[in-house]
């Protein structure tokens, strides 16, 4: 047994010694698979940037309360009366100043997106002071919060970096009328460090809505249960509405973009196949042209399953190179990059590219996956090449 | 001996081989023919639109109403030929899932600016006199299996009527076909009347204006004008060509042809180096074939040929065998309902096939060409010592 384990031992060490004879095979071999590795890592690592946002906006303290069939904040409407009714619905949880709830209205806004200098759409919310303080995760970093009643802008840190017109200080026109981005918020890293934040009141004015409003968010008793809620909104013929806590809304709204990594997994099997073909060819390459070396050492005295792991350890090692290489660059090029996309709600999300271990372990799996499959074959031929081989004359 | 035999020889000598480079090149093809279709239906909202259309949308944001007295208004400004309006409908059908976009128009201008929108002069009519009455368009009605005189309801994820439901009923009148066929038919119209009416917090708002003009030539000029006499109102407008507009709203879900680009270039190195370095060492294994064969006669010229056309060969064959696999491909995602709801242009044009062709060319001749050189440039008496 020991005797056995030397000689894979030593046969897999001449095949790694040997590589560099096979420089230029082997470095494709490993690049094609770095390639592959890297456009799977790519995909995820956007869906994963993608999915952390809208994950990390929603509360389970929180329900979202939209009018019946909207699906999204901007396309739902709400009067003031129904408002006024569903605030007093048990399960909402109660401060002295009565239940606590945040009505908001939700409109769109045009800005300019730095990276392409086009028009987007941006969401401008309106709400009150009690509405912010639902939102734990908020707090000003420069200048101040809004003053009730008065045309003034904060925005969110994204907003800030990723899009043009909204700098502290500046004069916003929204038809006509002047506003002014009085503070800047962080709201780490959630979906709100994507918007634009008003007083509600200034918004209906400025917007025509009235008393109307599109959302009602309220804070819960118990986290995570809003039947008490929806079976109020059951009871009550005026009261027509959809309830769910807000980390349930925003996983929904994710939905769409999570389909990129179906995508990603989708290009970076086929491409694997391509890459397999390389690997192969690489292995039965190499196995050929060390055939009578491998006959030799079945001639004096080494089993053929020494020469299978050689072959076999060879292609694992390159594929895991290429592995490592695929993730090195993909987190070079891509981690940490921020960009933006039109989310479920019409309006730009800003997410941040988000290479995770467990996708750095699976690029690492798909590359060995590639590595044993490429290896196995090329392996088993080595294992089995007779010890004739080794006294004829060179191929 | 004939040139073809020997290529043929040549290509099958290590069938493993072939098979595996046949196999990287059909993936390649096969994502290039897919993908490529996929950009080009993503585009096509964009190429297809009429640039002598201006669209006329509030400066705050597209989603922002316009009041409906600006159809007036801007019909009386110099050089507009025709002037319809819009609403967004947040249409669906059944279920909050089956989205069918659907918009509230002002019907007799509507035709009149839509050109290309092809409809029977008898669903017009019915069209134009029944209030309840919508058109639809071919590919949304095949969907669906709708025929004209079918009552079908329309449900909003926007609006309610005043008895509080959001459920509108209503009768095909009509559907219409494309000018073109490749335009997008997968919507419907109501009437803008109907909508105004029902709906439970009225207002006398309109979505945004298509616009003729007498002349293309005169667009930036009556772009100019419109945007101008609202400038300071409270509803400030904003006007742009239709395919201008087409395109940035493309451009807000980020840079789709950017990423798609991204993914078939890598594709493609990757086959580059595997058919590359795999097309190199059948070469080198050959060199003493090659050396016999100069021996015997063949010119360097002929030698660089066979070698070139055998590269040429196998990028074609594995090329070929891919694009028809992506058109299967094509075809069967076009016939999934979400995807054609989303893309409902996906097809493989013929801009794709040629381009391909194009591209197997140049991937067998950059394979080929270096190995193919060295063949020509083989030094008889040096590659017979080798050995």
């Amino acid at each position: 047994m020991n005797s056995l384990i030397r000689q894979i031992l030593a046969v897999v060490g001449m095949n790694i010694k040997s590589l560099p004879q096979r420089f230029w095979t082997s470095l494709t071999t490993m690049l094609s698979i770095a390639i592959v590795v890297g456009v799977l890592l790519a995909f995820l690592a956007m869906s994963d940037g993608f999915d952390k946002t809208l994950q990390g906006s929603g509360s389970d303290d929180v329900a979202v309360i939209l009018n019946a069939g909207s699906q999204a904040e901007l396309n739902s409407g709400l009067s003031g009366d129904v408002v006024k009714i569903v605030s007093n619905s048990p399960g909402i949880a109660r401060n002295e100043k009565g239940p606590i709830t945040s009505p908001e209205l939700y409109v769109i806004v045009d800005g300019i997106k730095k990276s392409s200098l086009t028009e987007v759409n941006l969401p401008l919310r309106g709400l009150s002071l009690e509405g912010i303080n639902l939102r734990i995760n908020v707090k000003i970093v420069k200048g101040r919060m809004f003053e009730p009643g008065k045309n003034e802008l904060v925005v969110g840190t994204s907003i800030l970096e990723q899009f043009n017109g909204f700098d502290l200080g500046n004069q916003v026109s929204l038809g006509g009328v002047k506003w002014t981005v009085v503070g800047v918020f962080d709201a780490a890293g959630s979906v709100f460090g994507s918007e634009i934040w008003a007083d509600y009141r200034a918004i209906q004015t400025q917007f025509n809505r009235g008393n109307s409003f599109q959302v009602v968010r309220v804070k819960l008793e118990k986290p995570g249960d809003t039947s008490a809620i929806e079976a109020f909104i059951k009871a009550d013929p005026r009261l027509s509405m959809d309830v769910s806590t807000e980390k349930k809304y925003f996983s929904e709204q994710s939905s769409g973009i999570s389909a990129l990594m179906y995508v990603g997994w989708g290009l970076a099997i086929f491409m694997a196949f391509g890459a397999l073909a390389g690997a192969l060819n690489t292995m039965y390459t190499s196995v050929a042209a060390r055939s009578v070396e491998i006959a030799t050492l079945r001639a004096i005295g080494f089993k053929g399953i020494a020469a299978f792991f050689g072959t076999m350890v060879e292609s694992v090692v390159l594929a895991f190179i290429g592995g490592v290489t695929g993730t090195v660059i993909v987190f070079i090029l891509f981690d940490g990059i921020t960009t933006s996309t039109m989310g479920a709600s019409f309006s730009q999300i800003v997410f941040t590219f988000d290479l995770s271990v467990s996708a750095f372990i699976t690029g690492i799996k798909l590359a060995l996956v590639i590595g044993l499959v490429g290896g196995f074959f090329p392996a088993w031929r080595a294992s089995r090449i007779p010890v004739v081989v080794a006294f004829t004359s060179s191929t | 001996m004939n040139n073809l035999y020997l290529i043929f020889k040549n290509l099958t000598r290590n069938k493993l081989r072939l098979f595996l480079n046949s196999v990287a090149i059909l993936i390649a093809f096969l994502l290039f023919g897919f993908l490529g279709s996929l950009k080009n239906a993503f585009e096509s909202g964009v190429e297809l639109s009429a640039d002598d259309r201006l669209i006329v949308v509030n400066k705050i944001n597209f989603t922002q109403p316009l009041p409906i007295s600006y159809v007036n208004k801007i019909k009386a400004i110099e050089g507009v030929k025709d002037v319809s309006h819009a609403n967004w409908f947040g249409g669906y059908y059944q279920e909050p899932r089956n989205q069918a976009m659907t918009f509230a128009v002002d019907a007799e201008s509507y035709l009149r600016v839509y050109g290309d929108i092809v409809l029977d002069e008898n669903s017009k009519k019915t069209w134009l006199t029944n209030q309840q009455g919508i058109i639809v368009g071919e590919r949304m009605a095949s969907v669906h299996g709708w025929s004209v005189g079918d009552r079908i309801p329309l449900s909003s994820n926007i609006f309610s009527q005043d008895n509080g439901s959001n459920t509108w009923n209503m009768i095909i009148s009509g559907i219409f076909q494309p000018a073109n066929p490749q335009t997008d038919t997968n919507f419907i119209l109501m009437h803008y009347k109907y909508f105004n009416e029902t709906q439970k917090w009225g207002g006398n708002n309109i979505g945004w204006l298509p616009i003729t003009t007498d002349d293309p030539s005169l667009n930036q000029s009556v772009a100019d004008a419109i945007d101008k006499q609202f400038a300071n109102s409270s509803a400030e407008t904003e006007t742009s060509t239709e395919s201008q507009f087409n395109k940035a709203f493309l451009e807000q879900l980020g840079d789709i042809s950017l990423i798609i680009t991204g993914v078939v270039a890598a594709g493609f190195f990757t086959i580059l180096l595997v058919v590359g370095t795999s097309m190199a060492q059948n070469v080198s294994e050959r060199t003493a074939e090659i050396a016999v064969l100069k021996t015997l006669g063949f010119t360097s010229k002929r030698v660089f040929g066979l070698i070139l056309s055998e590269s040429l060969f196998l990028a074609l064959l594995g090329g070929l065998v891919g694009l028809f696999l992506a058109g299967f491909m094509v075809t069967g995602a076009s016939q999934d309902p979400q995807l054609k709801n989303m893309l409902p242009n996906l097809i493989m044009s013929q801009d794709i096939v040629v381009q391909s062709v194009v591209y197997m060319l140049m991937l067998g001749f950059i394979t080929g060409f270096i190995p193919a050189w060295r063949a020509m440039k083989l030094n008889i008496i040096d590659a017979l010592n080798r050995n």
